[in-house]
């Protein structure tokens, strides 16, 4: 039987529905559209080329470094944020003096702009006046080449994204915990669970919804992280932070070549397409009954 | 019915009087904006003082020709971008500014621009300022940006040092003046990251030694064996060069540059006129302890500086010849107080404002006048190579722009300084970098 608020729904619905198509589906079907056509600009008048721009992209070893340094990037930072998150929101959640204050300070790295927050560390990784810098001198480590080596480059950007976005991953883990019955904790200390025990088999699995979820959605924001990038290293030095995002951007806006910046662009969505299909394979939203 | 003594109007007449008088109002404004044109114009030098200049040509000019001038301005990287974008949009610029010869190539190729030429033709330009394309000219230049040494003259006082003519004794110089007592000084600041900094200030050394990257007939004349053994050259050069830089030169951008002279951490740095200004503001101390050089070369008989260049463009719109109009009369009358708004910096192009009493006029360029002198004689020393990776080749082309935007020459410099790597393979990748990005 129909409910009186089906119009409601279908409202909402329709609405969605057309948000989606005019923010997201047409630009996609634009951008797949221009990879199939030749252009040196946005204004220029494209020429079809066919699956000429994959095949081009597809064979130059860049396209593979990039693919390659975005697994590194987003497998290394989604890692860390969960691990910090996890335990973050553990230490959050006993109760001690002070608590509601450092809870909202571990959320404040999520509230500051990205730009904000790149150049603050450019200047505190100074190579010469830095903060972190003179720190490292002092406590013995040298001068610290944050970006100065392909390997450091990619740990320092890394480490700054785990910095940026650690507190989303800890808030949502810490609303978990909060769900988790206190009676199963007590069940457990019952039968001699220690606390590690009691980590392992009775809050890991309560988290396990919110682990699914998290872990999807940092695998999709940071395989597609483009600002920090940019606005860190502008993926060097020798292109060793270059992932395909920043590739595609290249491509389309600096190097005359908005078809290959539209194929790398979808190629990119593919992949990731992919990769979300075979999570939520093996890690279904919803349990099975 | 009307009541006695009152007057002959019901609100049902005062509501109809007024949505007449609403409606006609209507019918004359589309006169009244007939009349009164409005030129957009996108500016991309976003200091106060530079959007101050317009908007106060902008006014005079609305009260003196009813022209409204409407001034948006974004970062001078995303010029281009929010040209393309009006386009597309169709709202396109009237007069838009453009900072890379290759943007505007891109734009007049399609249509977008209405050449200048008379305009431009009415003065008298500096050396390698204009840019022709298809014998038609679409820019106009307002400021050269040439990037040269700068050095601690108080310095080479005190140590006894020449201003150098030769990768050596600027080498021998940079360690010189490298100091370890007090606060940590390094003989000299470059840029080396994946940046434009980098294209901009880091190879006027490789200009000063003859290197060109195309021939007038596009060959690529940095893939020569001769060319090959003087960048190999460079890049030794470079590496030594680099031990007197301080770390972090990959981050190194423009900024960053101007604070490590200013601070003392420096003693050498490329950079044009806007560092005597940043002396001026925030290290008056050093104000008057600079000196200004050219890149040298391997052998003391060349030297360079690295080109850079702004202009705004016409485009292609119904009120084109308008934007002409306002064009012709800010150059004439507005034109140097927009100079003025970056006295030093902005170097003028045209050739009669080095006269012009009324620029030389402005205190900073009165007290720098030696500087100013130097950089004049850029323009006119036959010694002095002006060159720079977009500006390569016959003429505005695709090519030297793909080879800039691809960070080839700065990534030439990463392997060797970064890496390690011997200077011929830095090169051969280089080259193998170029062809690739040229197609």
């Amino acid at each position: 039987m129909r409910s009186r608020y089906d119009w409601v729904i279908w409202g909402f619905l329709l609405a969605g529905l057309a948000i989606t198509t005019v923010f997201v589906l047409v630009p996609v079907l634009h951008a797949i559209g221009l990879s199939l056509h030749s252009a040196q600009s946005f204004i220029a008048k494209p020429v079809w080329v066919g699956f000429d721009n994959y095949a081009r992209i597809l064979s130059e070893p860049t396209f593979w470094r990039a693919a390659l340094n975005g697994l590194i990037y987003a497998g290394g930072s989604i890692v860390l944020q969960v691990v910090l998150g996890i335990a973050f929101a553990l230490v959050l959640n006993n109760a001690f003096p002070g608590q509601k204050l450092v809870r909202g300070l571990a959320v404040l790295p999520y509230l500051l702009p990205t730009v904000v927050v790149a150049l603050t560390f450019q200047w505190m990784m100074d190579g010469s006046f830095g903060l972190l810098t003179a720190l490292a001198r002092e406590m013995g480590f040298g001068i610290v080449p944050w970006f100065e080596r392909p390997g450091t480059a990619m740990a320092t950007t890394i480490a700054l994204s785990v910095w940026l976005w650690t507190p989303f991953v800890t808030v949502c883990f810490l609303a978990g915990l909060q769900s988790v019955p206190q009676a199963l904790y007590d069940a457990a200390k019952v039968d001699g669970a220690g606390a590690f025990s009691r980590f392992l088999h009775v809050t890991l699995p309560q988290l396990r919804p919110v682990l699914t979820v998290v872990v999807l959605l940092r695998a999709i924001w940071m395989f597609n992280k483009f600002d920090i990038i940019w606005l860190m290293t502008k993926g060097g030095p020798l292109g060793a932070t270059e992932h395909l995002p920043v590739l595609a951007y290249k491509r389309a806006f600096s190097l005359f070549d908005v078809g290959g910046g539209a194929a790398v662009a979808t190629l990119s969505f593919l992949m990731l397409c992919t990769v979300v299909a075979i999570y939520f394979r093996l890690f279904p939203l919803e349990e099975k009954k | 019915m009307t009541k006695p003594g009152k007057t002959n109007v019901s609100r049902r007449k005062v509501l109809a009087g007024a949505a007449g008088l609403g409606a006609l109002s209507m019918f004359p404004a589309p006169a009244v904006h007939a009349q009164v044109h409005e030129l957009r114009f996108l500016n991309a030098e976003p200091a106060i003082d530079s959007v101050r200049a317009l908007r106060v040509a902008a006014a005079q000019y609305e009260r003196e020709r009813r022209v409204k001038i409407v001034v948006d301005t974004v970062p001078v990287g995303d010029a281009y971008t929010r040209m393309t974008s009006a386009i597309r949009g169709g709202k396109p610029y009237d007069i838009g500014t453009l900072i890379f010869v290759a943007h505007v190539l891109s734009l007049a190729n399609e249509g977008q621009l209405t050449p200048i030429t008379q305009l431009v033709n009415k003065h008298k330009w500096g050396k390698r300022i204009l840019f022709p394309i298809n014998g038609e000219q679409y820019w106009y230049m307002y400021d050269y940006n040439l990037c040269w040494l700068f050095y601690r003259k108080d310095l080479y006082d005190q140590l006894r040092l020449e201003v150098p003519k030769t990768w050596a004794q600027l080498l021998e110089n940079s360690r010189k003046t490298m100091s370890t007592s007090g606060t940590q000084r390094f003989g000299i600041t470059t840029p080396v990251g994946s940046n434009d900094a980098t294209n901009w200030m880091s190879f006027g050394y490789l200009w000063a030694e003859g290197v060109s990257l195309f021939d007038d007939k596009w060959n690529l004349t940095f893939d020569t064996p001769e060319a090959r053994k003087k960048t190999a050259a460079y890049l030794d050069f470079f590496a030594e060069l680099y031990k007197t830089m301080p770390p972090g030169s990959t981050q190194i951008s423009f900024g960053n540059v101007l604070a490590q002279f200013s601070a003392d951490q420096a003693a050498h740095a490329p950079y044009a006129g806007r560092l005597i200004e940043f002396l001026e503001q925030r290290a008056p101390q050093l104000a008057d302890k600079y000196g200004m050089m050219p890149y040298p070369d391997q052998g003391g008989r060349m030297a360079a500086v690295n080109h850079g260049y702004d202009g705004w463009v016409i485009g292609k719109t119904p009120l084109a010849e308008e934007a002409v109009r306002f064009m012709e009369w800010f150059s004439d009358a507005h034109y140097i107080n927009f100079l003025h708004s970056a006295p030093l910096h902005f170097q003028p192009p045209r050739l009669d404002i080095y006269d012009d009493p009324r620029w030389r006029a402005h205190p900073l360029i009165e007290k720098h006048a030696a500087a100013v002198k130097q950089m004049q004689g850029f323009l006119e020393d036959p010694n002095i190579i002006i060159r720079s990776i977009d500006t390569e080749g016959p003429a505005p082309d695709l090519r030297p722009a793909k080879i800039f935007e691809s960070w080839v020459l700065p990534e030439m410099l990463q392997n060797k300084v970064l890496k390690n790597m011997s200077s011929e393979e830095c090169v051969a990748q280089a080259v193998a970098g170029m062809r690739k990005a040229i197609g």
